[in-house]
């Protein structure tokens, strides 16, 4: 039996912890190396100079990161087929090495698809960490359409 | 350049990128391990019929394109105030056809919209659309990006 979850098991208004990661020195400079070559994602004393003060993740990074734990807190176990967009990515904050982040989504629609064997699901993911007094702040956020397969096709 | 000097309107081509089996994979498994990017035979299997590209990839490649462009420009003896660039974010993302190893596609910037960015006087915001096509035309990605370009003179706050 298929146990993973479906396009039937997802509801508007659920909430899912897609757990955490500390965030090194090495993964910044090393997508910034391939993808992001400006000096506030890959020097740190260059950083200082800069408008974010210290040595930040690309905010791509954090996109691709978010994805990664997506994949790991979720997809593991749900029927997954892809995403046709995402809107509205905000950069709240800067990311620093050594930030504890969190990723947390919330299903804000469902909507089936016009094809029998799958389905929308629209959630809005919120990527977190903890700041120095302990309080959770936000670092980014994004809504995204996730296409997910149904477990009996919809006549 | 300033933001004041910054003139919309322009469509800047950042350059060309061929999408690889290797430089999918090598992406997908620190990325985005889904079995339709990294695994061969499981993409077969999946609705896309073989490997595609995560669409993180073809993002973060189009970040590559511009740093490089902008970096040929200032050898050019392109005039810059600024060595680094910041986003509050991006808008309208949209993935339209899968990538498939081989496959080339060539990035095209066209700023639109100069803003006041307040929480950052001495800022301002350039929004520009983002398309990347193949070599017959064929849009496979667009979105729009906004960056924060150095003003001469701060936004005087009210």
């Amino acid at each position: 039996m298929d146990k993973r979850l479906h396009f039937e098991d997802f509801a508007a208004g659920q909430v899912y912890s897609l757990g955490t990661h500390r965030i090194t020195a090495e993964e910044i400079i090393d997508f910034a190396t391939e993808f992001d070559p400006q000096p506030q994602h890959l020097d740190p004393e260059a950083a200082k100079a800069s408008i974010l003060r210290g040595l930040a993740a690309s905010g791509w990074h954090l996109c691709a990161l978010a994805m990664r734990m997506m994949v790991d807190g979720l997809f593991v176990r749900a029927a997954s087929m892809g995403s046709p967009g995402v809107d509205d990515v905000q950069w709240r904050r800067p990311v620093y090495a050594g930030d504890n982040l969190r990723l947390d989504a919330e299903v804000l629609e469902t909507r089936p698809s016009s094809r029998a064997d799958r389905g929308y699901v629209r959630v809005r993911f919120t990527m977190s960490r903890t700041n120095e007094t302990g309080e959770r702040e936000r670092v980014m956020l994004f809504v995204s359409s996730v296409i997910v397969g149904r477990e009996r096709e919809n006549a | 350049m300033w933001f004041e000097d910054f003139q919309i309107g322009q469509k800047v081509v950042l350059g060309s990128y061929t999408f690889t089996e290797e430089n999918i994979l090598a992406f997908a498994k620190k990325y985005d391990p889904q079995p339709f990017h990294v695994d061969k035979a499981a993409a077969e299997k999946s609705i896309y019929g073989g490997l595609i590209a995560s669409g993180w990839h073809t993002a973060a490649v189009w970040m590559k394109l511009m740093i490089a462009n902008r970096r040929a420009a200032i050898a050019a003896g392109a005039q810059s105030v600024q060595d680094n660039f910041v986003s509050p974010g991006v808008r309208e993302i949209r993935w339209l056809k899968p990538v498939r190893p081989g496959t080339t596609l060539t990035y095209v910037n066209e700023s639109f919209a100069k803003l006041d960015w307040p929480t950052l006087p001495q800022f301002g915001l350039i929004e520009g659309r983002n398309e990347a096509r193949d070599e017959s035309g064929a849009l496979y990605y667009s979105f729009i990006n906004r960056v924060l370009i150095a003003r001469r003179n701060p936004l005087i706050r009210r």
